[in-house]
């Protein structure tokens, strides 16, 4: 919106001309996120306390965590209200890109909404049945899989991109690349919710893996950039780093609220949509592999509990304390504090060797 | 409890803890991580003043 009103006053002043760079309006989208989530958060906490939309902590759960009972949650609505205000304003909303990756953030936030509001507000402890879940999921998943597979108009759009390689990319087709889309979005998303189980655990790797995605956005739509470090190029992929820059924006703002002891937890309907967010801008950008390394805390948080699931199931033994497997090391002595600020560490880690693949190949 | 604060909302048992107020560090660093921004911006945001060259 203000990219358009900028452009019309340029005519005029040419200082508005400014606006025009991705960077620019990627750096001010994340101020305008952090700004209003600032400003809407603490009445929306107050809101949700007052409607008494409390966490209920899982009795199976670290003794730890009893004392978190009670605590607002579904303050994921704020991160989501803050993300799609600040890309309304700032980026070219001509750009089908955009539209996709909203699309795709809001309809798992609703997904997850709504699960929060049968478990927390109709105190049905089970929300939407896992199966309604799933299935809801994949619906979004894969339209947004159809509609990014027959919008390409380059090849490069649906190669499967090898890093650390150089001109290694495999043609997937148009099926192969809605099966990958699909599960990769689909993955992602729940591979967030899984891992917020902790204050902040979940919502500061989404702001490095957002800020670390808004440079491949950068390059891949940037026809110079691109072929200089061997990517394809993305037309229009580039203002992808609005919405990143919001995500971050949005996130390190629900951050302040969400830090140990957090005031407010996010909920399925922020975990989902993030998760959701950050699979279709990895898969726009053709950077499926990387956002894998990137996410590894993600990855492995996903695996534990599907080792402990299987493990239990076949040999009714378990391999973790508990799954997943931030609540394994919470149960070996760490401190909560500790398990947060060690997997943040990591993550940062982990997006170094991801954004290393720009020039490493 | 001002514009960034929430906590007097928080239900009494929560509150009442003392080891559960340890979230200034966390947001200090979110405090330098906004000035990191708009010191980032100064690459691209820079208008020419009358004297210049």
């Amino acid at each position: 919106m203000l990219l358009e009103l900028s452009q019309w006053l340029a005519k005029d002043i040419r200082a508005f001309n400014v606006f025009g760079y991705i960077t620019l309006r990627a750096v001010l989208a994340c101020l305008t996120a952090l700004v209003i989530s600032f400003l809407v958060g603490p009445a929306m906490i107050r809101r949700l306390t007052a409607y008494k939309i409390g966490q209920a902590v899982r009795d199976d759960g670290p003794q730890s965590h009893f004392i978190k009972a009670g605590t607002p949650t579904m303050g994921g609505a704020l991160i989501l209200v803050s993300i799609t205000v600040t890309t309304l304003l700032w980026a070219d909303l001509g750009n089908r890109f955009v539209w996709i990756v909203l699309w795709v953030t809001l309809a798992f936030g609703a997904i997850g909404w709504v699960d929060d509001w049968r478990k927390v507000v109709r105190r049905n402890p089970k929300g939407i049945s896992a199966k309604a879940k799933f299935f809801w999921q994949s619906v979004v998943g894969v339209s947004a899989a159809f509609y990014i597979a027959f919008s390409t108009n380059l090849p490069a759009q649906t190669e499967f991109i090898v890093p650390f390689v150089k001109q290694v990319a495999y043609p997937l087709g148009a099926i192969g690349f809605i099966v990958m889309t699909y599960f990769v979005i689909v993955g992602t998303s729940n591979a967030v919710n899984l891992t917020d189980g902790l204050d902040g655990l979940a919502i500061m790797p989404t702001v490095m893996i957002g800020g670390a995605l808004g440079i491949f956005a950068y390059v891949a739509g940037h026809a110079v950039f691109s072929k200089y470090l061997g990517f394809p190029y993305i037309p229009g992929a580039g203002e992808l780093t609005v919405i990143c820059g919001a995500i971050a924006g949005a996130g390190l703002a629900f951050l302040w609220f969400n830090a140990y002891p957090a005031e407010v937890f996010m909920g399925d309907v922020g975990a989902l949509a993030l998760g959701a967010a950050l699979g279709t801008i990895a898969v726009i950008v053709r950077q499926e592999i990387v956002l894998f390394i990137m996410g590894g805390v993600f990855v492995v948080e996903t695996l534990s509990v599907m080792l402990q699931v299987a493990s239990f199931k076949l040999t009714r033994r378990r391999i973790f304390r508990m799954a997943p497997l931030h609540h394994h090391y919470e149960l070996k002595g760490w401190k909560e504090n500790q398990v947060v600020v060690r997997f943040w560490i990591i993550t940062m880690m982990l997006v170094l060797v991801g954004l290393s693949t720009l020039k490493l190949r | 409890m001002g514009w960034f604060e929430a906590q007097a909302n928080l239900p009494g048992k929560l509150r009442a803890q003392p080891g559960r107020s340890h979230n200034h560090p966390v947001r200090f660093w979110i405090i330098t991580m906004m000035l990191v921004l708009v010191g980032l911006s100064t690459l691209e945001l820079h208008w020419e003043t009358k004297g210049e060259g």
